[in-house]
């Protein structure tokens, strides 16, 4: 039984870690979509964290993808630090920011506490902005260097395809241990009804801090691979529309399942790739990707491949879509 | 008012938990007002009154819910009042809610919330799940242990286990919540109106479950309307009426008690009393 | 005095800022004070709309800052197709409040009782749907609206105050108006008053939920059209410029509250203080000012202080 679910997962890893070598080889143009997919698995799942698994509404994840580019990316560009103390320097960065406002901030639930997110992306995209001499402004930062483990530059799309995938299972392995440890049960009593649960002795804002902690150092580790990656980044990309299309990634392929945050995160980044030349349309068809998610299959694409599976394999196993925060 | 203090201390001794004097209004409405009491250890004792009284607001100004205006609550001498519900919580006290309310985000089940129940005992932290999954691994078989123990205690089936709980009948809902209650191993339980909507026959399995607890040593506060019930199993009663405390005492003292029996009991209990009361 | 300073993303006319303390002086104040009265107007208009559509259905619209583009949009498709502008404002605050009853009718009904959470990733999904189509209709340039009138701006002890300003404050006053006539005299606006307070008390009389939770989304995008179009003349919009009027929106319900007298009082306060701030502290940090103060006002409400939220959320 265990080798027959672990098969599929298996035959994805070596899909991942052939990639390279067979497709790769032929156009190395695919890599580098997939190094883009793999930083955004990383966004999605630690939003899945946040919103899926302790309910708290955060529209804006954006803000700690920026924190982490924009000091990786400083470091590095401009004051020439190593790379890999540049990423653990992005990790800290959004780590400390996160854990200073996070213990106010969640003290808000539901509209507020989403307003509160929007507010905190949009600060820190404008600030970023504002402080053109450190950060390059609107015109954004230029000329970040390529990641360097020790003396090896990763300057190769293959060899930082393999790094950034590395890290990239790391953090579903981290997060699915998270989840299915009584850390991740304890979030989702808060998830469920914070008051119950603090009358069973959960102290609900300490395990609400560190799972917003960690989800944003993740989006951190993020943003430091994107930095490297992209060589240039500039305020833009991490506006509230960017944390939007990972909220999208996140209800597209599943909330609250982080296998469904990673499936969502590679449809969505691939979807382009099937529908080149309809760039203006995709905008309209994320929302209404979205729009058709929440009314017709809330358990997203992971939902229905399940179903399927169920189906194929003649198990009658009926799934309940998970839930945000309390059905009033 | 030094002789009330004086008593409070002597009588702390024999009591678990002790109200003192607890206030609590709402925008200026009073929804307590200078109620006292204690609870002594192993009892059970109930408490009463009409809708509106004031129970359930007692009940969270115990377990921090709510913080009361004026006044203490005293277990074991500590002075809880200003700490917060799981601060509480650890202290020993458990409760349960007059709307089940159990937990079913993410596709919990039945033994998830039992999981969840042993919070206390567990002491969950990302850094245990992420480094010291042996540690988990270990508590994980215990503490399933414990809930299909703590499943057949309440008298419900093992194979609940893995169902959805608004899958359960109600009445097997407010069960798995006490289940979830005891999970803690706690020193006292709350239970507000666990009986309520439930059946003659639930009613007597619940009374022997009620009975059960109480010998195990747990100390029991029972909000609740069914009078029969409260008859059966309390040793002592506390009446509330618009937020005061009316009468306490016995179970024999209440039936008796004339102001109680005009406003709630009715005639019938006054002779009922005598004859059925198992203190 | 020059005239540099940024207001939602391009700027015209509109704020001002000085370069260098020593020109400030009665006049410069009270050229940001005009500028200040503009702003707060259309963020009254935007905080009101948020408000009524709230109150209605408790539902906060995360799309509010597309029927603000798509007002102002609309109009300028209109006007550019040569229909003369009364009939253009007419037309285009119907096709919006058309469109708000659609989205209502067929979006946000199906979520209407589920979890938070779902109901906000509906109207942000929303905002999305509508941003893509606002792209896909109007492209990615920015487009302006000639002012109602053309007339030479006045003077007023030396600040400069531009007649589409007038426009704009008057709208702002016949429609608060309006709104006060609406909701105290007429049924229907007594009807969503009522609905607001308690739905299930209002269904029990009588009165049609659906239908005015339906006319609240009605009146809520109409609003927010309104404060695009006379606006429009005074800045350049994109199928973007929503967020930032949203935002904007947000602040001053959260300072104000969800009333509709504190709502607007908060609005005007918002704009002037923007104006204020453009002029006198900085132009590129004005905005991360106003949202830093919209988070400090959140946090400060569910600390208790400036009175109290229902349990922190909505």
């Amino acid at each position: 039984m265990k080798v027959k679910r672990n098969l599929g997962w298996l035959a994805l890893l070596l899909f991942i870690a052939l990639f390279p070598a067979t497709v790769g080889r032929i156009s190395p143009y695919y890599n580098t979509v997939l190094i883009l997919v793999g930083i955004y698995v990383i966004l999605a799942v630690s939003l899945d964290l946040l919103i899926g698994f302790a309910g708290q509404i955060s529209v804006g994840h954006a803000a700690f993808f920026a924190l982490g580019a924009y000091t990786s990316g400083i470091l590095t560009a401009k004051h020439s630090i190593s790379p890999s103390i540049a990423l653990l320097s992005g990790l800290f960065v959004s780590g400390l920011v996160a854990w200073g406002i996070g213990r106010a901030v969640l003290r808000l639930k539901g509209y507020y506490l989403a307003m509160a997110t929007l507010g905190l992306n949009a600060v820190i995209v404008k600030l970023i902005t504002g402080f053109a001499s450190i950060t390059g402004g609107a015109s954004g930062l230029l000329h970040i260097p390529p990641f360097q483990i020790f003396s090896l530059t990763l300057q190769d799309h293959t060899y930082y395809y393999y790094f950034v995938w590395g890290i990239v299972i790391l953090v579903i392995t981290c997060c699915l241990a998270l989840t299915k440890s009584p850390f991740g049960s304890t979030l989702i009593a808060i998830h469920s009804d914070e008051e119950a649960a603090s009358t069973l002795g959960i102290d609900c804002p300490k395990y609400k801090l560190h799972v917003f902690v960690i989800s944003s150092m993740l989006a951190g580790v993020a943003g430091s691979l994107f930095a490297h990656f992209m060589g240039f980044i500039a305020p833009d990309d991490f506006d509230i529309l960017t944390s939007i299309l990972i909220l999208v990634m996140l209800f597209l392929g599943g909330v609250g399942t982080i296998y469904g945050a990673a499936l969502g995160a590679a449809f969505l980044k691939l979807l382009p790739e099937v529908t080149y030349g309809f760039h203006d349309y995709e905008l309209f068809l994320h929302g209404l990707i979205l729009i058709l998610v929440l009314i017709f299959m809330p358990e997203g694409l992971l939902g229905i491949l399940t179903n399927v599976k169920n189906r194929l394999l003649g198990s009658k196993v009926l799934s309940n879509p998970p839930s945000l925060g309390t059905d009033s | 008012m030094h002789d009330e203090a004086y008593e409070n201390n002597r009588l702390h001794g024999k009591h678990l938990l002790w109200v003192d004097n607890i206030t609590k209004s709402f925008s200026g409405l009073t929804a307590l007002l200078d109620v006292s009491f204690g609870i002594e250890r192993g009892h059970i004792k109930a408490l009463i009154g009409p809708n509106g009284a004031g129970k359930t607001t007692l009940l969270n100004v115990i377990s921090g819910i709510l913080s009361p205006d004026r006044g203490h609550v005293y277990y074991r001498g500590k002075d809880l009042t200003r700490l917060r519900p799981h601060e509480i919580a650890a202290q020993g006290l458990s409760r349960t809610f007059q709307l089940v309310r159990l937990f079913t985000a993410n596709n919990a089940k039945v033994l998830d919330n039992l999981m969840i129940g042993a919070h206390l005992k567990l002491k969950p932290s990302f850094v245990k799940s992420l480094f010291l999954r042996g540690t988990i691994h270990h508590q994980d078989r215990v503490i399933r242990e414990t809930a299909y123990e703590k499943l057949r205690f309440v008298g419900l089936e093992p194979a609940a286990g893995e169902t959805s709980p608004s899958n359960l009948p109600f009445g097997n809902q407010r069960l798995l919540e006490i289940a979830r209650a005891l999970m803690a191993e706690p020193e006292m339980l709350l239970l507000d109106e666990p009986a309520s909507g439930l059946n003659d026959a639930e009613v007597e399995e619940f009374k022997k479950l009620l009975l059960a607890v109480k010998e195990k040593g747990i100390t029991i506060l029972l909000v609740e309307h069914n009078m029969k019930l409260v008859m059966d199993v309390a040793d002592e009663i506390v009446v509330l009426d618009f937020g005061r405390k009316l009468a306490e005492g016995n179970c024999d003292e209440i039936s008796c008690n004339r102001k109680v029996i005009e406003a709630y009991l009715g005639s019938d209990y006054v002779n009922v009393a005598g004859r059925n009361h198992s203190g | 005095m020059r005239h540099s300073g940024r207001f939602f993303v391009y700027e015209k006319e509109l704020l001002v800022s000085v370069e260098g303390w020593a020109l400030i002086d009665r006049s410069v104040l009270l050229q940001f004070l005009f500028s200040g009265i503009t702003l707060g107007s259309v963020y009254a208009l935007i905080a009101i709309s948020l408000v009524i559509v709230y109150n209605v259905s408790r539902v906060l619209c995360f799309a509010q800052g597309e029927f603000f583009v798509f007002g102002a949009l609309t109009m300028i498709a209109l006007t550019a197709l040569g229909i003369p502008m009364p009939i253009g404002f007419i037309l285009t605050i119907v096709l919006v409040s058309g469109l708000g009853m659609v989205i209502e009718r067929l979006l946000i009904r199906p979520v209407q009782n589920s979890s938070v959470g779902t109901v906000i990733t509906m109207t942000v999904a929303i905002s999305l749907c509508l941003r893509g189509l606002g792209l896909l209709i109007w492209g990615r340039e920015a487009h302006t609206l000639p002012a109602f009138t053309k007339s030479k701006a006045l003077s007023i002890f030396g600040a400069y105050l531009s007649v589409q300003v007038l426009w704009i404050i008057a709208a702002a006053a016949i429609v608060l108006l309006i709104i006060w006539l609406f909701f105290e005299k007429t049924l229907l606006g007594l009807s969503m008053r009522a609905c607001a307070e308690n739905r299930l008390g209002a269904s029990l009389v009588g009165i049609s939920v659906w239908k005015t939770t339906l006319f609240a989304w009605a009146w809520g995008a109409a609003l927010g059209a309104l404060a695009g179009v006379v606006i429009a003349p005074l800045i350049f919009v994109r199928y973007i410029s929503g967020t930032m009027p949203m935002l904007k929106g947000f602040t001053a319900i959260a300072i104000g509250g969800l009333t509709t007298v504190g709502s607007v009082m908060a609005g005007l306060l918002l704009g002037i203080m923007e104006a204020y701030t453009v002029g006198l502290i900085s132009s590129e940090f004005a905005d991360a000012i106003v949202f830093s103060v919209l988070i400090l006002v959140l946090l400060g409400r569910s600390y208790g202080i400036l009175g109290k939220t229902e349990d922190g959320g909505m």
